[in-house]
């Protein structure tokens, strides 16, 4: 309980419970509609976004948002153009973001590579207020638009064509749906890091759906499970003077290879 | 009045044609197959039908409305879609209930008339025992009785299948139809059907629609055999 008399942890720990649900409750529809690659894809692109900002010296955090946005929309057109192998559209703009990247720090060598660093791995204990009242704005909005998109993401992530006949825009909810994980990354990447962001987004989902039967149990889990690994990581993290991002993404981990030990046993007991 | 009605559809995959001049269309009240043989662009003109694939020409219309006036409502099983994705985290119970999503209950919470619906669905093709069973646990004969579950659930005004007996014994085919028949003319249920069963259907149906290579091409297109 010391912990709380530092501000910064409080501010640690209430970004972290708020990307606990946000995080997984993307996640789950990422991972059903064989997408999971997308978050780390719209991480990597997001550098550009950075990268950029750095470049011509403007808010990174706008300049990130613009590039994600845009990006969510390309990738939901080259699914479409490569649709029986529609991750080459995940390879094109995954590489293509890190490259560009790349070239815009190498033209700003020596100018800003503490705050590219930071954006690569990211701090949840330097989170200030701000940072926190947008992921809160972010956590509600994502709310209410979970509470009323539920059904048609449903029969969407279930079969594109029956949701199509079902006469559900078919087209503009996959660019949505993108477009609120490129926001929603875009919103958590200083605070976790381009390079773990995905992995909170992913790992909560992929243990929830070893372990619920039904959609909403998923979706229940998957955030249950998002606080449990967040917040114990955090608390680690402080404890062991590790890297706070990374120490949550192996709770994670230890979390999937225990469920998956887990069950393996039950289903050999039966 | 139709509520499918194709004029002179052409399509091509790249630069090769593969349905030319297609005309057909499908009225309420009416059990119409489509037959032709393997690879013969059945599901092409089907998917063409539904918007699903841009025709090089021909137009294509689909009712807006029920005879009643109502917003017309479609059920689409796909080809295959026995073959959904095993691990998608559903139970059968929710997948059927999905169906009653289209008849205005996107942002509504599901009636007891609903539940009926669903319920009368899964016992139809009897797969009321396995409600609670998640989907990726069924069987490929299952999985395609709940995907007929969905689609009887939404009780749509339009019927589109496409192979939907695939796996089925005679039996079940038998009484699918029957099924599907009674929909047709006691309900005034539009079906439009995809199947290779000519010999058992043909009592059932009320119209063929049959396609055929077209000899005078050098490429493997197909058009309605006359």
């Amino acid at each position: 309980m010391a912990l709380l008399s530092y501000e910064f942890m409080r501010r640690a720990i209430l970004s972290a419970a708020f990307m606990a649900v946000i995080a997984p409750m993307l996640g789950v529809f990422l991972v059903v509609r064989r997408q999971s690659l997308l978050a780390d894809t719209l991480s990597h692109v997001s550098l550009a976004g950075i990268a950029l900002g750095l470049f011509i010296n403007y808010n990174p955090t706008i300049t990130t948002l613009i590039v994600v946005v845009f990006s969510a929309v390309i990738l939901e057109y080259l699914r479409r153009v490569y649709h029986t192998y529609s991750e080459v559209s995940t390879a094109i703009l995954m590489s293509g973001g890190l490259a560009i990247a790349l070239v815009l720090m190498n033209a700003n060598k020596g100018n800003s590579s503490v705050r590219v660093e930071q954006y690569l791995f990211g701090s949840i204990v330097t989170i200030s207020w701000d940072q926190v009242k947008i992921l809160g704005v972010l956590l509600v909005l994502l709310i209410v638009l979970f509470l009323l998109l539920k059904r048609p993401m449903y029969v969407l992530t279930f079969d594109e064509e029956t949701a199509h006949a079902d006469g559900l825009p078919v087209k503009w909810m996959s660019i949505f749906f993108n477009v609120m994980t490129g926001v929603a990354i875009t919103v958590m990447i200083p605070i976790a890091g381009a390079l773990l962001v995905s992995a909170i987004m992913v790992l909560p989902a992929a243990i929830s759906m070893r372990i619920g039967r039904s959609f909403n149990r998923v979706i229940v889990i998957s955030i249950g499970i998002g606080l449990i690994g967040m917040l114990s990581g955090l608390f680690l993290s402080y404890d062991l003077d590790t890297p706070s991002g990374a120490t949550i993404t192996l709770v994670f981990i230890l979390i999937f290879l225990l469920v998956s030990i887990f069950q393996k046993v039950v289903k050999r007991k039966e | 009045m139709h509520y499918i009605s194709v004029e002179n559809l052409t399509f091509f995959y790249g630069e090769e044609p593969v349905l030319e001049n297609v005309s057909y269309h499908v009225d309420p009240g009416e059990f119409v197959i489509l037959t032709g043989e393997n690879g013969a662009a059945k599901s092409t003109l089907i998917r063409n039908t539904l918007g699903l694939l841009k025709p090089a020409k021909g137009k294509i219309a689909i009712a807006k409305t029920n005879q009643e006036g109502e917003k017309l409502s479609m059920g689409y099983i796909p080809q295959q879609i026995a073959s959904f994705n095993a691990g998608f985290p559903s139970t059968v119970l929710e997948l059927v209930r999905s169906g009653r999503f289209p008849r205005g209950r996107w942002f509504k919470r599901l009636t007891k008339k609903d539940h009926e619906h669903v319920e009368k669905a899964l016992r139809s093709v009897g797969m009321w025992e396995m409600r609670n069973k998640r989907i990726g646990e069924l069987s490929g004969g299952q999985k395609q009785r709940i995907c007929l579950a969905r689609i009887f659930a939404t009780d749509p005004d339009l019927f589109v299948l496409d192979e939907p007996t695939t796996g089925m014994d005679e039996g079940s085919r038998g009484d699918f139809y029957r099924l599907l028949r009674h929909n047709a003319h006691a309900h005034d249920k539009a079906i439009l059907m995809i199947t290779h069963d000519h010999e058992d259907i043909k009592q059932y149906a009320d119209r063929h629609i049959r396609l055929v290579r077209k000899e005078d091409s050098e490429w493997r297109c197909f058009h309605m055999s006359s």
